[in-house]
């Protein structure tokens, strides 16, 4: 996909570069020149972050220090509003203003990984009391005017830019890479460091920038956060709780074959989508089975590709979902077997979901037992170790498509065999699910600890998914050898099971 | 995919073989000796009176449109004769052979040839060409070559080649391992001799024999020319693939049909209740109808023990001619098919004989075929829907590259086909492919989903599945899959309607179905 947010570091060069490759386009007309002293955009601020990032193959260490910076702007008494992705795994956060050098240190209040948005404010806010916070406007038109404002690469300066909006469509949403939700498309530049930026219309905020192309991919395509999503972000954390997104947790099918169409019991009319798949733990478990037509919900009429008129623009069905919150309901109405039927749903959020995505802020968990390391199985334990075995690999992608979650909320893999005397013959075993420890079933790593526990035999029997030979260690030996490969591997913790 | 390997190794050996072989070391004081003679008489050149020329002519079928084959392609081979004017060359040579002759190496003379067996898990095929004037006079000056299974550790062989005008060409080698391995489809090993040395590179080919003195010692397996090792298909397996041969009824190579664990880990071992040097290894599965099941083994038995050879920690037994060698051999190499094979196991501490008769699992008697040659792939076309059975040969031809969702699910199950053998499953049905006709509008982006049951009907093989759908409810067939979107619905008019023109029409399909 080549999709990928505009995180500083990562990104930078190859923006760079690619932005310097592009043909320099004539500017539009100046409009109105900006007057950067008046104080007009003070409110526009550069986000300075430092952060570390987890290691997720030797768990109990730091991790690797380093830093990056974005842009944000003051929507409310010292409440600054930012991309997630900017102040990630943050251990420090400073604000800067265009006028003012003074570093200003910030800390996160909310942070909104499913949608990239954070709201962040500085720990003595007075210095910003004498700025005038930005307001929102709507959702813009296509082909018309907005400026993206910020802190990108290519000088300290604050900086603008201009184009028109392109596109308004459902897009993946990069920092957690499983997440999708409404975007709008600019041509205006927007580079490395506008993350968390304003996208303004007649002197109103219409989105956030937010990710865009590699300039190898596509030319001037940039995206931003419109504002229904924010609003929903700003509403959801009201209670002082961010609640996350929640979903309906099925896949709707398309009706566009005719036998398929009849032999639901479908006279025409192009109303209705077929349900392919309803994952057992979600919202609608109990209501909707596969082979259902869902005809409305919220009274708009579902078209048989899935999509809804709301507020006048053809829109996924999921977009109505998407405003809601969690605890809200919904009402959907159905035909199953040719006959009509309706049901109010409570929403909730859908969790196994989340561990396929990109995870942040978070220490990782994990357990160490006579040098054989245990991790839950998540996107960033996949990406860290580059796991190929086919068993870990199955797990991981069809968590949900074979409804695996159900049996196993969290799989624990073997990630890493400490070499010791005691444990040289399991070192090829590493990268494996674990099934069962000492007779207990291992759901969650919790169990790993659990099962851990029970002394009764003497040994330690580990069975492995798929693989064909239970890992045994003498419990006699275990003991001595775990102080020993603690101390050899330096590692301070033997578990980190997060804070509960 | 895996025929060529040979052909690739030894065209790599053309790139880098280096100028100084050892060919050429000994060559000087021969080539002082036969300048002396040049005027009056030419050089003799050696040629072979065993070998044969043999060009085969290859076409597979497309995995993927079924009804099609591929472009055809050329094999070349250095064959052995046999008694009875036949010719040894390896099974590769003979796999979706459309057209195959024999050439003299010397006078470039051309028969062509049939298939009269062929093991492609042995890797070994024999040729011969009806008997005619034309073939009298192709073998008079032929004679068979014998067959010679002694070669051990350390003794010298020659690998055979021939030149332009069918002088011989030998590249000497010494065998440095005898092991087994797979050979070039799936499934268990076999024995193979591993030898080091230079082969000089004449031309790319699939069959060339390897000789210990004047006899046959095995035929080259592959050749990697970086680290100049060779491995051979061996002798003792071309004699047990003749003997079955010579009795009419070729059976081919028996198995065990069990997976083993070694137990050299000391903490395993206490835990399993070996002592420290008891022999013994964990079986930890075993197929259903194999030899193994039927004789009575079970998961969890430690066998000590095949037909007297004690099995150690390794899985290995003492073989009187090559020393440790994996037990698999005394099954696969040394018996046939019907032998009486007695087997020592360990059960709950205490000592069990299991008796019983050896048996091959045929590739059809598996759920993901293994291996598929000379036949096309069957298939079932339903409106534009195309139904496969899983294949080993169908994942493969996806590479690695593009092996994500839907493959990655299907190349699991090929894996670990047990739960779907308990399931009753014969073939795993799947839906292959869509093409765009009116009556699977809306399917076309679907593909690699599992059959579960087509009008109401369980579907374990595509015979169930050409049956149940004739027996659709009022007019729409319901096919049901395992995963998303679960359920499809085809008109059963349109559907056949969209058939008839499938059939000769752009796709260029001449038949609905092949269940052969």
């Amino acid at each position: 996909m080549n999709f990928r947010p505009l995180l500083p570091l990562a990104a930078s060069a190859l923006l760079l570069t690619a932005a310097s490759a592009q043909p320099a386009a004539a500017p539009p007309p100046a409009t109105q020149p900006i007057d950067v002293a008046s104080g007009a955009w003070e409110g526009i601020v550069n986000i300075d972050v430092s952060v570390l990032f987890p290691d997720y193959r030797e768990p109990w260490n730091a991790g690797q220090p380093s830093g990056g910076s974005g842009t944000g702007f003051l929507i409310g008494k010292n409440r600054f509003l930012t991309n997630a992705h900017v102040v990630s795994n943050a251990t420090r956060i400073l604000i800067r203003t265009t006028n003012d050098p003074e570093p200003h240190p910030a800390k996160i209040v909310h942070i909104a990984h499913d949608c990239d948005l954070a709201l962040i404010e500085a720990e003595d806010g007075s210095h910003f009391e004498r700025l005038k916070p930005l307001d929102f406007g709507g959702t813009p038109q296509l082909n018309t005017e907005v400026i993206a404002i910020g802190y990108p690469i290519g000088g300290d300066r604050i900086s603008v830019t201009r184009g028109v909006v392109s596109r308004i469509d459902f897009r993946p949403y990069s920092h957690t890479s499983v997440d999708s939700h409404l975007a709008i498309q600019v041509d205006a530049a927007i580079n490395p460091g506008n993350s968390g930026g304003p996208v303004m219309q007649e002197g109103k905020v219409v989105g956030v920038a937010f990710q865009g192309f590699s300039g190898r991919v596509a030319q001037n395509v940039g995206y931003m956060i419109p504002v229904p999503v924010i609003k929903r972000f700003l509403k959801d954390i009201e209670d002082g709780r961010y609640d996350h997104y929640v979903d309906l947790a099925a896949s709707d099918f398309p009706i566009e074959n005719p036998a398929q169409a009849k032999a639901l019991g479908l006279n025409g009319g192009g109303v209705g989508v077929m349900v392919g798949d309803v994952e057992p733990q979600g919202s609608v478990a109990d209501v909707l089975k596969i082979g259902d037509v869902i005809l409305s919900i919220d009274d708009n009429p579902v078209y048989n590709n899935g999509l809804v008129r709301y507020e006048g623009e053809l829109v996924d069905m999921n977009e109505i979902v998407e405003r809601k919150f969690a605890g809200d309901k919904i009402k959907l109405a159905y035909q199953r077997d040719g006959k009509k039927a309706e049901a109010t749903v409570t929403l909730k959020r859908f969790d196994p979901y989340v561990r396929l995505g990109a995870q942040y802020n978070q220490r990782p968990r994990y357990i160490v037992h006579a040098g054989l390391v245990f991790q839950p199985l998540d996107r960033n334990l996949m990406d860290a170790h580059q796991m190929r075995d086919s068993t870990v690999n199955y797990v991981f992608d069809n968590f949900l498509t074979d409804k695996l979650y159900v049996e196993r909320p969290e799989p624990v893999v073997l990630t890493t065999v400490l070499p010791d005397e005691v444990n040289t013959w399991l070192t090829p075993y590493a990268h494996s699910i674990v099934d069962e420890i000492n007779g207990v079933k291992i759901k969650t790593l919790k169990d790993v600890q659990t099962a851990l526990e029970k002394k009764d035999k003497p040994f330690i029997e580990i069975l492995l998914l798929e693989k064909n030979r239970p890992l045994v260690l003498k419990r006699e030996l275990v003991e001595a050898a775990h102080k020993r490969i603690m101390q050899t591997y330096n590692i301070q913790e033997d578990a980190y099971l997060g804070d509960e | 995919m895996k025929l060529s390997q040979t052909l690739l190794f030894l065209a790599l050996g053309t790139a880098s073989l280096p100028a100084q072989t050892p060919a050429s070391e000994s060559a000087p004081k021969k080539r002082v000796a036969a300048a002396a003679q040049e005027e009056s008489v030419p050089q003799q050149v050696v040629q072979s009176r065993s070998l044969v020329k043999v060009n085969a002519t290859s076409q597979s079928y497309n995995l993927h449109l079924p009804w099609q084959k591929e472009s055809p392609s050329g094999r070349r081979g250095l064959g052995v004769v046999l008694a009875g004017n036949r010719v040894l060359v390896t099974g590769q040579m003979a796999a979706d052979a459309t057209y195959i002759e024999l050439e003299l190496p010397e006078k470039g003379q051309k028969i062509p040839a049939k298939v009269v067996a062929v093991d492609y898990e042995a890797n070994l095929a024999l040729l011969e060409s009806p008997p005619s004037d034309k073939q009298k006079a192709f073998f008079a000056g032929l004679k068979p070559m014998a067959v010679d299974t002694s070669a051990r550790i350390g003794d010298s062989v020659a690998i055979l080649q021939t030149g332009r005008v069918g002088e011989l060409i030998k590249s000497p080698l010494t065998i440095g391992k005898v092991l087994t391995r797979r050979y070039n489809v799936e499934g268990s090993g076999f024995l193979v001799y591993e030898a080091n040395g230079i082969i000089r590179s004449e031309a790319n080919s699939f069959t060339l024999p390897v000789v210990k003195g004047e006899k046959l010692a095995g035929l080259l397996l592959s050749y990697d020319s970086k680290n100049q090792v060779t491995t051979i298909l061996p002798a003792p397996i071309i004699e047990h693939f003749l003997k079955d041969v010579a009795d009419g009824n070729y059976e081919g190579f028996p198995s065990l049909g069990m997976e083993l664990q070694l137990t050299q880990d000391e903490q395993f071992r206490d835990y399993l209740g070996l002592k420290p040097d008891e022999p013994g290894v964990l079986i930890t599965a075993v197929m259903k109808g194999g030899s193994a099941d039927k004789a009575g083994m079970k998961k969890g038995d430690i066998l000590t023990a095949i037909d007297g050879f004690s099995i150690d920690s390794r899985g290995d037994y003492k073989d009187p001619q090559y020393g440790a060698l994996s037990s698999s051999h005394l099954v696969r190499g040394r018996a046939y098919v019907g032998d009486k094979v007695d087997i020592k196991v360990i059960r709950e501490g205490k000592e069990v004989v299991l008796k019983g008769e050896l048996t091959r699992r045929k590739p059809d008697d598996y759920l993901v075929l293994p291996y598929l040659f000379d036949k096309g792939p069957r298939y079932v076309l339903m409106g534009g829907l195309l139904f496969q059975e899983l294949s080993h040969p169908y994942l493969d031809a996806f590479g690695d590259e593009r092996r994500g969702g839907a493959i990655l699910r299907l190349a699991r199950i090929a894996a670990h086909p047990d739960k779907f053998e308990e399931e009753g499953r014969k073939k795993l049905v799947f839906l292959s492919l869509v093409l765009p006709t009116p009556s699977a509008q809306g399917y076309d982006k679907l593909g690699g989903q599992v059959v579960t049951k087509v009008n109401g009907k369980a579907i374990s093989d595509l015979n169930d599945l050409a049956e149940a759908f004739k027996s659709a409810k009022e007019t729409v067939h319901v096919i049901e899959l395992d995963e998303f979107p679960h359920i499809l619905y085809l008109d059963t008019f349109n559907a056949e309607r969209d058939n008839m023109r499938l059939l000769g029409g752009a796709y260029r399909i001449g038949s609905l179905k092949r269940l052969e």
